[in-house]
């Protein structure tokens, strides 16, 4: 399992990785000769990284050429290779959802016809930057991925999604694109879209409409994507890191790149750091399975902070004896009630109110709604007003449990998961914060009630009803 | 023979009239949007109901279907 630096599964064609690659698999190999797996957290170009693994891109110059002295070209193969691929490395999905990649392509497969292949960089979480940060940094595993998913789909063209917004890697991209077309890499026909810039325009079914020349916003869907897409068409949406993982493990074999994270969380994973922390916006990869508190460590806070939340705004919170020693891996965030959603950390320090953050976040979650859905239309802005009260010390036990029936009645009710996700949060402060809750509602506000604003929740729009005039083309 | 049954919930706008005409198949929430009680309609009465219901919608976000046995999943 460790020996062996690329470990192509049989039937791949082998692409002799050493050769093309100068040393690269060895390099970065992160298995020992023993096999366990080692706890590493880093930043771009760190020791142990794989996806950030290499030199920062600097200004300018050609990153072709730094990518292939890196990693190699691709090693040839078919569609049916870079499947077998899929399923051996167990690769989940990194937007949030944390699908099976595997399962998607396959599913596109049997549904038959030509299939639309969507690399969503768009990353409408606000506080997230891997996704930037690798389009930024990396663009040409992004890209190779990209052709390798195209390829595992029979698919001639891939449309990069990316979101109107000021800072987006659209340039960085176009770029790397030029430079591969020049050096002649076999790549599919890219097309280029770009969204409105708001959260729930990140949803997958949101993407697959929008890059159909329809909306940017949620659809009711009753059969998955991968079978039918708005254009009829079999859709596979994917994360800009996920794809980038497949670049990586189409060199490295999928057992080396699966065991440099755990059994149930396959490979590194990209982590945001935000909040109370030394460097709010830094992006990190996790290998092995690192805590919460390593990757805090890693970020220069050396005690756990009073809670984290985990997994992107609509995620939940941990407490901090929790969270500082809960291994960052799907199966043990599930131990508290988390998953690694988009990869984001928030750190609340001591003396902030979490009620007042939660607060601010969930209003600023109504006013992204879509404005589609009773739920979210109906329920959201309730929910926040009720969150605005209880962090003023102005709500009351009959006006929390009057929150918990509510969330009841909007839970699981909408076209997407967007009001779900409200509502996950919003359980978790009240079970986290507990003690908060119990004061604040007796009308003793907490100390924290005068920290300043913690986590960058960018302003809200004001919720919107059925007449929603925004534009969303 | 059963059907599925669906409420689309970016159509409905809460009116209710599915609950008049199919109440043992549809919830209510607190505003009138509707979520299906049971997701699919097997005795012939209830199949006649749900019919009625998707047909006085007046967004025809009620939506009844043959039910097709696993649709789109790969075989495993």
């Amino acid at each position: 399992m460790s020996g062996s630096p690329a470990l192509l599964p049989s039937g791949t064609p082998d692409g002799d990785v050493a050769s093309e690659g100068p040393g690269a698999a060895v390099r970065w190999r992160v298995v020992d000769p023993a096999g366990t797996t080692r706890t590493r957290v880093g930043g771009i170009g760190d020791p142990g990284t794989l996806l950030l693994a290499g030199p920062p891109a600097g200004a300018g110059g050609d990153a072709l050429d730094v990518h292939l002295r890196t990693w190699g070209r691709l090693p040839p193969g078919d569609g049916a290779g870079v499947r077998a691929l899929l399923r051996a490395s167990g690769l989940d999905g990194r937007g949030g959802g944390g699908f099976p990649l595997a399962r998607k392509v396959e599913t596109a497969r049997f549904a038959g016809g030509r299939p639309v292949v969507v690399v969503n960089a768009g990353e409408s979480e606000p506080a997230s930057r891997k996704d930037r940060a690798l389009c930024a940094e990396r663009p040409h595993l992004v890209l190779d991925g990209a052709a390798l998913l195209a390829a595992a789909l029979g698919a001639d063209e891939v449309v990069l999604h990316l979101h109107r917004a000021p800072g987006t890697p659209a340039p960085v991209l176009e770029r790397a694109i030029a430079e591969r077309g020049r050096r002649g890499l076999p790549d599919p026909r890219w097309r280029r879209t770009a969204g409105p810039d708001r959260y729930v325009s990140g949803e997958a079914s949101a993407v697959a409409s929008f890059v159909d020349g329809g909306e940017a916003r949620p659809r009711f869907t009753t059969v998955p994507l991968a079978v039918e897409g708005p254009s009829g068409r079999p859709t596979v949406v994917s994360n800009a890191e996920t794809v980038a993982h497949l670049a990586v493990l189409a060199r490295i074999g999928p057992d080396a790149w699966a065991s440099s994270g755990v059994p149930s969380s396959p490979g590194p994973r990209l982590v945001t750091v935000t909040g109370a922390t030394a460097r709010p916006g830094r992006v990190l990869e996790l290998t092995g399975a690192a805590t919460v508190g390593e990757v805090l460590l890693a970020d220069g806070n050396p005690a756990p902070p009073a809670a984290v939340l985990v997994g992107g705004f609509a995620g939940t919170w941990v407490r901090e004896d929790e969270a500082w020693q809960t291994p960052f891996t799907r199966d043990a965030l599930r131990c508290v009630d988390a998953t690694p959603g988009c990869g984001l950390l928030g750190v609340l320090p001591h003396g902030a109110c979490g009620l007042a953050e939660t607060a601010r976040i969930v209003r600023y979650l109504a006013g992204e709604s879509a404005g589609q859905c009773g739920s979210c239309v109906a329920g959201l802005p309730r929910l926040a007003d009720a969150c605005d009260a209880l962090a003023a010390g102005t709500l009351r036990r009959r006006g929390l449990r009057r929150m918990a029936s509510l969330g009841e009645a909007v839970l699981g009710s909408g076209a997407c998961g967007h009001p779900d996700g409200v509502i996950r949060l919003i359980r978790s402060t009240v079970a986290v914060f507990e003690d908060d809750v119990a004061g604040h509602v007796a009308g003793h506000r907490c100390r924290g009630s005068d920290h300043p604003p913690v986590f960058g929740v960018p302003a809200p729009v004001l919720p919107v009803g059925r007449d929603d005039t925004r534009e969303w083309t | 023979m059963s059907v599925e049954i669906r409420i689309d919930p970016i159509l409905c706008r809460g009116h209710a009239i599915c609950a008049l005409f199919f109440s043992d198949g549809v919830d209510l929430d607190q505003w009138g949007f509707g979520r299906v009680a049971t997701a699919t309609a097997g005795s012939p009465r209830d199949v006649r109901r749900a019919r009625r219901a998707a047909a006085a919608c007046p967004n025809g976000a009620f939506v009844v279907r043959e039910r097709e046995p696993n649709p789109g999943a790969p075989p495993s």
